[in-house]
């Protein structure tokens, strides 16, 4: 084994494990602060720095919970599988961990003392696949295995509903999380993350009829398959007393959360680099160099501040849908995927290829293709409505008047 | 010297799971040993610089059998994974014959006729050379695959429909 390969994989994936972590603490502050507002309460504010009076808002308040889960007892029952019960939390993180190397993050500029050492950073990560945005999926659906297994393990029939419920659910909305995504493909014509993002140097692919139709979708699938409220049927605590980890505790649940979360970035940093520009924004060009496109930056970091941003944008999005809206039926969650996500989102491929096929120069052919591609996909999402309305008589009450 | 004990990690593990999935009499414990392959497998894919196959072989055989495995051994009754009755494998003789045979009859003249580059980089498969090949020699054959694949879809539907109304039909009377 050469020395080389092994800072090669350090100087790639130190970075990752530091940054996306300290995210994550920082969102669950950001979470738990948000929530409270909209809930009217005021939130963690306590907890600040250790043996001192400054609060900072409560931002000591991850550390701390942090601190707890290491220190609490694990419990396992003791019908447990022992072993799947061990092996579902870390199995929980590391497709969300290995997703994120799909993104394309530039962290060279944090390497500013060597040159050689950033160098590296960049010969790394420039080896960004070609097929980045199918492997992205194809990780990401292992989520649901463990999350299965966490379920299975614990040998609880609430924790056995809860894995069974995040299955069906994940694998019904990655049908048109996948079909969402192929649009921006297509149109693209690459799976690589980074040329995706280069192609949306004149107009971000959200600023397109097709594309917001295909922005929309893909978010609402995504919080399906991140398990984030209204759809997160299997940790319903009020039903089925939070599902697949109703047995875990300590860093084992510490895990889980960190699982959740780090999905939660990596899907939005898809969703950033599909449809929201990716790392672009002001201050960031794409230049043609040598005749293939480049990213050219005011300054190093630049790129990662502008894409940091736009997920954290979509974060606090989700944080808000938690906050405002109710968890959906079992079989509301169902029919909506496959009667209603998954026509339109059909539908959208359609729109996308006649969109794409008409000059869009001046502004009358521009307007027409707004109208009637937004037609097309609202008279559809009418349609759709109106069929999967099931005939709903006036109840009638048995014992009451 | 990277690349060869990559491909003996994987190698082992991928027999390893194997014979777990198996040898193991809880079903559950099977299927993730079966998977535990099917990533090993993906990995040597990846090995070739196959990326595209190893995509495809985590997407189809981890996200889509593996998990089709579950939903059909959650629908039974031994959804716990114990089964205590013993197994006895009685066709082991009839099993090697075949193991065998598909190896000398099939597998090793696949591989002496296979004209094998000299090095895995000068092969440079891509996922767009693979593109084009799907789209322009082998479109034919795709498309009758993707009518194959809408066939047993519809067909599966139109079953579970039908099983519905009979049922129905049953409770009322």
């Amino acid at each position: 084994m050469n020395l080389d390969l092994i800072k090669d994989i350090l100087v790639a994936t130190v970075p990752l494990l530091i940054i996306f972590p300290s995210l994550f603490a920082f969102t669950t502050w950001l979470e738990r602060k948000a929530l409270a507002r909209i809930q009217n309460r005021i939130g963690p504010n306590k907890v600040g720095i250790p043996c001192t009076r400054i609060s900072l808002f409560g931002l000591g308040q991850p550390a701390a919970d942090g601190i707890k889960m290491i220190f609490k007892e694990d419990i396992v029952p003791r019908g447990a599988d022992r072993l799947f019960h061990l092996l579902a939390p870390i199995l929980a993180l590391i497709p969300a961990m290995l997703v994120l190397c799909f993104l394309p993050l530039d962290f060279s500029f944090f390497a500013f003392w060597d040159e050689g050492i950033a160098e590296d950073i960049k010969a790394v990560q420039s080896f960004a696949l070609d097929g980045a945005v199918i492997f992205f999926f194809a990780i990401t659906g292992l989520n649901t295995l463990a999350i299965f297994m966490a379920g299975w393990a614990s040998r609880n029939k609430y924790s056995l509903l809860g894995g069974m419920r995040a299955i069906a659910q994940m694998v019904s909305y990655e049908i048109p999380l996948v079909l969402s995504a192929v649009i921006v493909v297509m149109y693209v014509g690459s799976l690589n993350a980074e040329k995706i993002v280069l192609a949306q140097d004149t107009l971000w692919f959200v600023f397109t009829p097709w594309g917001l139709a295909a922005f929309v979708i893909f978010f609402i699938a995504a919080l399906a398959e991140t398990n984030r409220s209204p759809f997160d049927l299997p940790e319903a605590e009020s039903e089925i007393i939070a599902g697949y980890f109703t047995e875990y505790s300590g860093f084992k649940f510490a895990l889980f959360f960190l699982g959740e979360y780090i999905a939660m970035f990596a899907i939005s940093g898809l969703a950033v680099v599909l449809f929201l520009g990716g790392s672009l924004g002001p201050g960031v060009t794409v230049e043609l160099v040598d005749g293939a496109k480049e990213l050219e930056s005011a300054f190093a970091g630049l790129p990662i501040i502008w894409l940091l941003a736009k997920i954290f944008a979509l974060i606090a999005v989700m944080i808000w849908l938690r906050g405002t809206l109710p968890r959906l039926r079992v079989d509301q969650l169902m029919a909506f995927a496959w009667k209603f996500l998954l026509p339109l989102s059909i539908l959208n491929i359609l729109v996308a290829g006649f969109a794409y096929f008409i000059p869009q120069e001046n502004i009358g052919p521009k307007v027409a293709v707004w109208t009637v591609s937004l037609g097309i996909l609202y008279a559809a999402a009418k349609g759709l409505n109106s069929l999967n309305r099931a005939d709903v008589k006036p109840r009638e009450y048995k014992y009451a008047e | 010297m990277t690349q060869e004990i990559t491909f003996w990690v994987l190698a082992i593990i991928a027999v390893l799971g194997a014979l777990v999935a198996v040898r193991r009499r809880n079903l559950i414990h099977g299927v993730f040993a079966l998977m535990i392959f099917f990533a090993a497998l993906a990995g040597l894919f990846l090995l070739l610089l196959a990326e595209f196959i190893a995509a495809v072989q985590i997407l189809v055989y981890i996200g889509a059998v593996g998990i089709l495995l579950l939903f059909a051994i959650m629908l039974t009754e031994r959804v716990t994974g114990d089964d205590g009755r013993r197994v006895t494998a009685r066709g082991w003789f009839w099993g090697l014959v075949a193991a065998v045979s598909v190896f000398i009859f099939l597998l090793l003249p696949a591989i002496q006729e296979a004209d094998l580059p000299e090095s895995a980089q000068s092969i440079q498969p891509s996922v767009k050379a693979l593109g084009h090949k799907l789209m322009n020699p082998y479109v034919v054959t795709l498309e009758v695959l993707a009518l194959l694949l809408a066939a047993s879809l519809i067909g599966a539907v139109a079953a579970a429909q039908g099983v519905r109304e009979k049922k129905e039909g049953t409770n009322d009377a």
